[in-house]
């Protein structure tokens, strides 16, 4: 192979100035972010301004104001905050001993865990919701003799929807338990549990002495999770007719437009809240406070 | 192939306020190994990066066989090179990260195919042309890099610590083998390291670099014996700084008078510089020192002595010996009776042992 | 060994968890399957030949083509983003593009539907400052629901990449550079193929996010754009037809089938682009 070296030269011209670095990696590198920016900021600022314009004044926050005497706001806020802690307690119970067993004594029970924390994520959510609806309308059919008819009925209670708490513990499952189980990854549970047993604590003092305390982090990231989709969730609520949040900025936007956007606006404020809460929380877990 | 001279002319590139090349000139010549030595941040590794067009100086040129390549791109100059560590793409198999480069000059994959298992044959692993890089040791991952650097032919072949990440036996081997390589091919080589051994080893010149500048350049017995200033002489191997008195061409140490090398400095009070194997220990329980410490290295010893007066020194015993020099031991030092470096004395007073460096 | 000892016990702490799953998740898809396969009390398959049908049809192939579309869009984008703020200099840049793409990537439903019906709906701010409307332009179609789709997907696309992106070594560049290849040689034969793995996964993320998405759709665009979630949605709360229940469940068959179908040509695929990874 022939040597390259000395018939390349550069034309002086075009050698750049001083270190020679190359420019033109920032020119698209900026391109790319000022559409980026334009894109992903439009519609936020967009939506403040369309929420804060009216007719004829110019400027006014009536429709954040009109938000919270607007009716239905509280009660289905509060109800997808009910559902929220309901989903995050039954969850938590749920995953948290599943995922110490397949640390400490089940490691061949991980790939069973695995697939059933994957398939909610592949089934859409709607085909669990017709799946859903169909039980609940024909098991009052089968089932009128039995005592699950009143439990049909009574998970079904446009109070406290039992029914909703169960679709999102099932849709919650998979970011709980990938959370949980990074956060026990990131203790050494075997070496602490075995450290706890041999100082004589029974199983379930392990678990609430030692093993919770040192997960906190990984379970305020799963209960933001299962909060932040708790409070988003749409599809299951609005197919089986429960008026949460999600619905209720639903129905109100044909009569309030920009009353409704103000709430979406609102809720994205909130998701920012949670999700920076979140990221404060992996920090502190970080850095061993 | 034959090697090409390869010259570095004023090189200056800084870093935002850290200066990493600070006027550097070299020569390296035909065919030749030389080793970049010097302490992490001394820019030997910047000096390598501007010679394989990673790095551009911010003044001075890089010429090979007197073509300027300052400002030649880094995908067309004619120098190979072997990276660190975890240089090889991992998704090529070690036979396609060889033939890499002919692939990009559309070379017929049977013909690059055939040279890549030459190349692998002569580095010494004819039968891993399959395996990916994460199914290969250490050492043969560096293998496979220097076989890849190889495939074009360079006429420079640039290391940049390739044998820093790998075991101390391996690397043992591996720095014979490239060694090995370099003088059948006589392709001229520059090795990066920070390790002094490793370049006294394999190099035929070693340049010692410090704060972006060249301290000496020489051949590594001559670096060694007669290092050209204290810095040189405190990073190449262990040396002890005992305090002496020069009269005319002589030096009066440790109660031994003996030759200056070189030039005497004007004082009459000076350092008096020696190797530890230049001294001398014998078990003597009216001695004047006492064994402090005693790191036992297989073929030899090194022994930490307190001598009377406080000054600690540093000497090298046959490990066989090691026994009769156990800590507490008291012992009679002296010196080799031949011609010692004098420097004028840096801290008056100080205590003249030298802390281990980079000792292996 | 501790397995054999505490093995068994330990076994029953997941007991509750896949008992619960069972119920509450197993049982709804078995029905599901049986709803699917039965009319008027007898088994048929005629609500599955009926959702393969007409406007059924189109509303599925309707999805298809918009999470396709989406998925290659948004990986694409998003991973010249992700490159873009990885090779930035700016921490600060890096952190608040994964900030804010944690949080775009979760805004998804209603809410976002409305902020994009007040930008760019027939009275939305830009459409309105800019007098889009005379020009034709409307949000509610296919390509106004992509670029909302893309919303949420660019975003998620951007987290899954970032590490595969940090993951690149400057080394291998170098490498390929020192062996004469060009920064397009260098991405032809070692970044992309490095990066294919992540690349596919991200897009059947995308994929998914996309065609299971209801809420934004139904919000945004009502049934101007066929999409089997509207189908499923209107069959279910007899919307359009009495009696149609059951075409929903068929269809909902048809949805999980088509998931299934994506991760059977992915998988292999991933495991392909992977291989050097074993």
């Amino acid at each position: 192979m022939a040597s390259l070296t000395p018939q390349v030269t550069t034309p002086a011209g075009s050698a750049p100035a001083r270190g020679g670095r190359p420019r033109r990696p920032r020119v698209w590198r900026g391109v790319v972010l000022v559409i980026a920016a334009v894109y992903f900021l439009v519609p936020l600022i967009a939506s403040f301004v369309f929420t804060v314009k009216a007719p004829n004044q110019g400027f006014s926050l009536d429709a954040y104001g009109k938000i919270f005497s607007a009716e239905g706001f509280g009660g289905s806020l509060l109800l997808s905050l009910g559902l929220g802690i309901a989903t995050i307690v039954l969850v938590l119970l749920l995953t948290l001993p599943a995922a110490v067993a397949v640390r400490l004594g089940a490691p061949r029970l991980r790939p069973v865990l695995e697939v059933v924390c994957t398939l909610p994520l592949v089934v859409p959510p709607i085909t669990f919701v017709a799946g859903i609806s169909t039980v609940l309308r024909w098991g009052p059919d089968y089932l009128a003799s039995t005592p699950f008819y009143q439990t049909i009925i009574a998970v079904q209670n446009p109070d406290f929807p039992v029914v909703l708490v169960l679709a999102y513990v099932v849709l919650a499952l998979p970011f709980a338990y990938r959370s949980l189980d990074a956060g026990l990854g990131a203790i050494d549970v075997r070496t602490l549990s075995e450290a706890a047993r041999n100082l004589g604590a029974s199983w379930p003092h392990v678990l609430l002495r030692v093993i919770i305390p040192n997960m906190r982090s990984a379970m305020a990231s799963a209960s933001f999770l299962t909060l932040a989709l708790v409070l988003g969730e749409f599809t299951i609520a609005r197919l089986l007719s429960f008026e949460t949040f999600p619905n209720w900025i639903y129905r109100i936007s044909g009569s309030q437009a920009q009353v409704s956007v103000a709430v979406s606006v609102f809720s994205l404020l909130i998701t920012w809240l949670l999700l920076l809460a979140l990221s404060s929380a992996g920090a502190r877990q970080r850095s061993g406070v | 192939m034959n090697g090409a001279r390869v010259e570095f002319r004023g090189l200056r590139r800084r870093f935002g306020s850290t200066v990493a090349l600070d006027g550097l000139d070299l020569t390296v010549e035909p065919g030749e190994l030389l080793a970049l030595l010097g302490p992490s941040g001394c820019g030997k590794t910047t000096a390598l990066r501007c010679l394989a067009g990673f790095e551009h100086p911010d003044e001075g040129e890089i010429l090979v066989d007197g073509a300027d390549i300052t400002r030649v791109p880094a995908n067309r100059r004619d120098a190979g090179m072997v990276f660190q560590s975890y240089s090889l793409f991992p998704n090529l198999n070690a036979r396609d990260n060889v033939s890499f480069g002919m692939r990009v000059r559309k070379v017929p994959a049977a013909k690059r195919h055939a040279r890549a298992q030459e190349l692998l044959e002569l580095v010494g692993l004819p039968s891993v042309g399959d395996r990916y890089p994460h199914q290969l040791s250490g050492g043969q991952q560096q293998r496979v890099a220097l076989a890849r650097a190889l495939a074009l032919e360079p006429r420079v072949l640039l290391l940049d610590e390739p044998l820093s990440a790998l075991d101390a036996k391996v690397r043992v081997t591996l720095r014979e083998e490239i060694r090995r390589l370099q003088l059948s091919l006589g392709i001229t080589t520059i090795f990066v390291t920070h390790d002094q051994e490793e370049a006294l080893s394999m190099a035929d010149r070693v340049a010692v670099l410090r704060d972006g500048r060249l301290e000496q350049v020489a051949d590594p017995a001559t670096l060694y014996d007669r290092p050209a200033t204290p810095f040189v002489a405190e990073f190449v191997g262990a040396m002890n700084h005992l305090p002496g008195l020069v009269s005319g061409d002589r030096v009066t140490v440790l109660g031994q008078t003996l030759p200056v090398e070189g030039r005497a400095p004007a004082t009459a009070e000076a350092d008096v510089l020696v190797r530890p194997e230049a001294v001398l220990v014998t078990p003597d329980s009216e001695g004047d020192g006492i064994v402090m410490v005693s790191s036992f290295r297989g073929s030899t010893a090194r022994l930490r002595v307190r001598l009377g007066d406080g000054t600690e020194v540093l000497a090298d015993v046959p490990g066989h010996d090691s026994a009769r020099f156990a800590p507490g031991t008291a012992v009679r030092v002296g010196l080799v009776e031949r011609p010692v470096l004098v420097s004028a004395r840096s801290e008056p007073g100080a205590a003249a042992a030298v802390p281990e460096p980079d000792v292996v | 060994m501790r397995d054999s000892r505490t093995g068994s016990k330990s076994r029953w702490a997941a007991a509750p968890l896949l008992a619960f799953v069972v119920i509450v998740f197993g049982v709804p898809m078995l029905v599901l399957l049986g709803g699917t396969f039965t009319k008027e009390g007898t088994f048929s398959t005629a609500n599955l030949t009926e959702s393969l049908q007409g406007a059924y049809l189109t509303a599925l192939l309707g999805s298809v083509k918009i999470s396709a579309l989406v998925a290659v869009l948004g990986a694409v984008l998003g991973t010249f983003l992700a490159q873009a703020v990885v090779t930035s200099r700016f921490r600060a840049l890096r952190e608040a593009v994964l900030t804010a793409s944690g949080v775009l990537a979760n805004f998804g439903g209603v809410p976002l539907a409305f902020a994009w019906i007040a930008t760019l709906g027939n009275s939305g701010v830009v459409t309105t400052t800019l007098g889009l409307g005379d020009y034709g332009w409307s949000l509610y179609n296919f390509w106004g629901l992509t670029l909302v789709y893309l919303y949420f997907s660019i975003p998620l696309q951007v987290l899954t990449v970032v590490p595969a992106l940090d993951g690149l070594r400057p080394q291998w560049r170098e490498a390929a550079q020192n062996n004469g290849a060009s920064t397009w040689q260098f991405w032809r034969y070692v970044g992309i193929p490095v990066l294919t793995p992540a690349l596919l996964g991200g897009a059947v993320l995308l994929f998914g996010g996309a065609f299971s998405a209801y809420a934004t759709a139904q919000a945004m665009v009502g049934s101007t754009v066929p999409l089997v979630t509207l189908k499923i949605a209107d069959a279910l709360t007899g919307n359009v037809l009495i009696g149609h229940e059951n075409v929903a469940l068929a269809l909902s068959l048809d949805m999980i089938v088509v998931a299934g179908l994506v991760m059977a040509v992915y998988l292999p695929l991933q495991r392909r682009s992977a291989r050097w990874l074993r």
